[in-house]
C-alpha cells in the first residue's frame, strides 16, 4: 500500500465524480435546495397551524340560542378578555360554520342567562369545536381561559357587593416559572437535526460509491485498473476516501440547505415551535459528538463500498444500496422523539444512534463522557470492520471478476 | 520472457486452466488459441496478477507473478476486452495520464511520453476530448496508448480483435506489429485463425484447460498434415483425438 498510489486514485476519483452530473446533484445540489422546501413547507405549515390555533379566535353565537342581549353580552364580556376574539355573526348549524370557516368556535347560552346572571345563579355557555380541525380544536382552550377570567371578574363583583374580600376563594397562588436551559425552538431541533445528521452522513456516500466498483465493473474500466502498478489496498482506499468526502459532504451541503431555510424564514426551521436560544454547549462533548459522526461517516462508506463490490452490476448495486438506507432510516425515525434525558447509555454503543444521541445530548447542553467516550471507542471498531468488509471482498476474485 | 510453469487455476470443481507450462520467447508474438471456455481468459488473467493460480507460477521478464505481482504490473502492459476500458468522463489525455501516474511514473516523463504516442497513434485531434465522446476507433487508439505508456517489456492482450471491422483489425494488427519492431514480447489470445496465421511465430493451443500443442504455425501444419489453422484447430481441439 503507497501513500502516492492513494491519493493518485483518490483524485481522479474525485475529479470522474464531479463530472457525473448525477453523483454530484443527488449528494450535493439536492440537500441544499430540498432542505430550505422541505423546512419552509413543513415549517412554514405548522408554524401557521400554531398562529391558527392562537390568534383570530372567531366565536359565533348559535341560532338558536341568539337574542340581542345574548350577542351583545359575549360581545362585550369576551372580547375584553382576550384582543384575539372575535364574536362574530350568530350561525344556524355549528358544524357547518365552523368547516366553512365562519367561525372557529360556536356557543350556546341558556334563553334566561340574563336572569340567572342577575340572580347570581350559574348558567351554561356551551362551546361546539370539531377537533378534527386543529385551528377549531385548538382555539378552545383560549376562549376557556377568556371565560374563566370572566368568571372571576364576576365573582369579584358580586364579594365585594356582599362586602366580603374576594381574595378569600384564592387561597393558593400558583406562579410557574419555566426554568429549562432550552427554548422551545431547541426542542424541535432536537428532534429533526440529529435524525437528518446521522441519516445522511450514512447514506450520503452511496451515489458515489455505486459508481465506484459496481459502475465501474459495469463500464468494464474495473479490470484495466487493476492491471496498473498500485496494490488493491491501496486503490481500496483510494475509493473509499473518495466515497467519505461524498457522506461528508452531503452533510455539510444539507446543513447549508438549513441555514437558507433560516435566512429565508428564521421560524421554519424550529417548525413554528418557538424561538431557538439558551445554548449552553459543552465544548468537550461537541468534539466527541463531531468524533462520533465522522466515525459514523467512516463505517457506512466502508460498508458501501463492501456492498458495491458485491454487487454484479449497477442495479444490483443500487438495489442493495437502497436496502442499507432502510438499515438507517428505521432507527432514525423511531428515535426522532426522544428526549436527551431519555437516552439510554446502550443507544451509543449503536451505530446511527450513537450519532443521533450525541448530537441529542449537545443540542440538550447536557454531558455524558461515559456516554460519548463508550460511543467513539465502538464506533472505532465499526470502523474497522467496515473496512475488513470492504477489503475482504476487494481481495476475493469471486466478486471482482464475476459477471 | 513469458515463462508459465505448471500454471493451474481451479474455480471450484471446475479446473479452467490445468497445468500449464509454456516459454514464450523475447520479442516474440505468441498466439493463444483455444475454443470458448479454454481457459484464454484465465490464463492470461493470472499472468496479468488479477487472479492467483491455484498451483504452479509463471515469470514475466524473469519476475515471479506470485512473489512480486506488483513489480510484474508494472513491466507488462494489459489490454482486455479493447476500447471498452476508458473512463468516459476522463479526456484521453487524462486516461493514459491517470495510468501513467499509476505506474509511477515522474509528471515530465508521463507528459513527454503521452505527446510521443499522440503523434504515433494520430491522436493529436482528440488527446483533449472526453473518451465517452468518441468514436470506437478513437477509443482503440487511446486504450492501446494507454496500456503501454509506461513502456512495458511485455503485452498480454485478450481477443484484442474480437468484434471490430476489418479496418479496426487491421490497426490492432498493425499495431502489435509495430510493438514487436520495438522489441516487446507479445502474447495474445484469440479466435480468429487468419489473423494467427499472419502475426504469429508461434502458438500455443489449449483444450479444456490443457496445452494440446505448441510450435510454429508451420511445425504445427506439417506435423498434422494440414495447410489450415480452422482444420488444425478442430483437430487438436475437436473431442477425442
Ligand atoms: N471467475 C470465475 N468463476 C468461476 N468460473 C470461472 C471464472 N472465470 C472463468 N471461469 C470458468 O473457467 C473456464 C475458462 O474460462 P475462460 O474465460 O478462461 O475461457 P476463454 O478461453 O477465455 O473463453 P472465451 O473464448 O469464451 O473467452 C470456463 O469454464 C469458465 O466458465
Ligand atoms: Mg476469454
Amino acid at each position: 500500500m503507497k501513500w502516492k498510489h492513494i491519493m493518485t486514485v483518490f483524485k481522479k476519483e474525485l475529479k470522474d465524480i464531479v463530472r457525473d452530473r448525477k453523483t454530484l446533484f443527488s449528494s450535493i445540489v439536492v440537500p441544499i435546495f430540498l432542505m430550505p422546501v422541505i423546512f419552509l413547507l413543513v415549517g412554514g405549515g405548522t408554524a401557521r397551524m400554531s398562529e391558527e390555533m392562537t390568534t383570530n379566535i372567531t366565536v359565533a353565537l348559535s341560532e338558536d340560542s341568539y337574542s340581542p342581549a345574548a350577542q351583545n353580552f359575549l360581545k362585550e364580556s369576551l372580547e375584553a378578555q382576550d384582543d384575539e376574539i372575535t364574536v362574530v355573526d350568530p350561525v344556524e348549524d355549528p358544524w357547518e360554520a365552523i368547516n366553512s370557516k365562519k367561525a372557529k368556535l360556536v356557543v350556546s347560552l341558556d334563553r334566561d342567562f340574563e336572569d340567572k346572571l342577575e340572580n347570581s345563579e350559574p348558567f351554561t355557555l356551551k362551546i361546539y369545536y370539531d377537533n378534527s380541525l386543529s385551528r377549531s380544536g385548538g382555539a378552545v382552550g383560549a376562549l376557556r381561559s377568556a371565560i374563566n377570567k370572566l368568571n372571576g371578574i364576576i365573582a369579584e363583583q358580586r364579594l365585594e357587593a356582599l362586602g366580603i374580600n374576594p381574595e378569600l376563594l384564592t387561597p393558593v397562588v400558583v406562579e410557574t416559572e419555566n426554568i429549562s436551559k432550552t427554548g422551545d425552538g431547541n426542542m424541535m431541533l432536537m428532534m429533526l437535526l440529529p435524525m437528518i445528521i446521522a441519516m445522511l452522513v450514512a447514506v450520503g456516500g452511496i451515489p458515489a460509491a455505486t459508481d465506484l466498483v459496481a459502475g465501474e465493473k459495469e463500464r468494464m474500466t474495473f479490470e484495466p485498473l487493476l492491471t496498473t502498478r498500485p496494490s488493491r489496498m491501496s486503490i481500496l482506499i483510494g475509493k473509499y476516501l473518495t466515497i467519505n468526502v461524498f457522506s461528508f459532504a452531503s452533510v455539510i451541503s444539507t446543513l447549508a440547505g438549513i441555514l437558507l431555510a433560516f435566512l429565508i424564514n428564521p421560524r421554519s426551521i424550529t417548525m413554528g415551535m418557538g424561538q431557538i436560544g439558551g445554548f449552553s454547549l459543552d465544548y468537550g462533548s461537541a468534539v466527541l459528538c463531531v468524533i462520533v459522526t465522522l466515525l459514523l461517516g467512516m463505517t457506512f462508506s466502508g460498508l458501501q463500498l463492501a456492498i458495491s463490490t458485491y454487487a454484479r452490476s449497477f442495479k444490483e448495486g443500487q438495489t442493495y444500496l437502497s436496502l442499507l438506507m432502510f438499515v438507517v432510516i428505521i432507527p432514525a425515525y423511531s428515535t426522532m422523539m426522544i428526549m436527551p434525558n431519555d437516552i439510554q447509555l446502550y443507544m451509543y454503543l449503536i451505530p446511527v444512534l450513537n450519532t443521533i444521541s450525541a448530537f441529542k445530548l449537545v443540542l440538550g447542553g447536557l454531558t455524558n463522557y461515559t456516554g460519548l467516550i463508550l460511543a467513539v471507542v465502538t464506533s472505532l471498531v465499526y470502523v474497522a470492520l467496515s473496512l475488513l468488509a470492504a477489503a475482504s471482498m476487494f481481495r476475493n476474485e469471486k466478486y471482482l471478476f464475476r459477471s | 520472457m513469458i515463462e508459465l510453469i505448471g500454471l493451474t487455476k481451479k474455480f471450484g470443481n471446475v479446473t479452467a486452466v490445468n497445468n500449464l507450462s509454456f516459454t514464450v520467447r523475447k520479442g516474440e508474438i505468441f498466439g493463444l488459441l483455444g475454443e470458448n471456455g479454454a481457459g484464454k481468459t484465465t490464463t492470461l488473467r493470472m499472468l496479468a496478477t488479477m487472479l492467483k493460480p491455484t498451483s504452479g507460477t509463471a515469470r514475466l521478464a524473469g519476475i515471479d507473478i506470485i512473489e512480486s505481482p506488483e513489480e510484474v504490473r508494472g513491466r507488462v502492459g494489459i489490454l482486455f476486452g479493447g476500447e471498452s476500458g476508458l473512463y468516459d468522463r476522463l479526456t484521453v489525455y487524462e486516461n493514459i495520464q491517470y495510468f501513467g501516474e499509476l505506474n509511477d511514473m515522474p509528471v515530465k516523463e508521463i507528459k513527454k511520453r503521452i505527446q510521443k504516442l499522440a503523434d504515433a497513434f494520430g491522436m493529436n485531434d482528440f488527446l483533449n476530448k472526453r473518451a465517452g465522446k468518441l468514436s470506437k476507433g478513437m477509443r482503440q487508439k487511446a486504450s492501446f496508448a494507454r496500456a503501454i505508456v509506461h513502456n512495458p517489456d511485455v503485452l498480454l492482450l485478450d481477443e484484442p480483435t474480437s468484434g471490430l471491422d476489418v479496418g479496426a483489425m487491421r490497426e490492432v494488427q498493425t499495431f502489435l506489429m509495430n510493438q514487436k519492431e520495438e522489441g516487446k514480447t507479445i502474447l495474445f489470445s484469440s479466435h480468429t485463425m487468419s489473423e494467427v496465421e499472419k502475426l504469429c511465430d508461434r502458438i500455443a493451443v489449449i483444450h479444456k484447460g490443457v496445452l494440446a500443442d505448441t510450435g510454429t504455425t508451420n511445425q504445427l501444419f506439417q506435423k498434422y498434415r494440414t495447410q489450415s489453422l480452422e482444420e488444425l484447430f478442430v483437430r487438436l481441439a475437436g473431442d477425442g483425438r
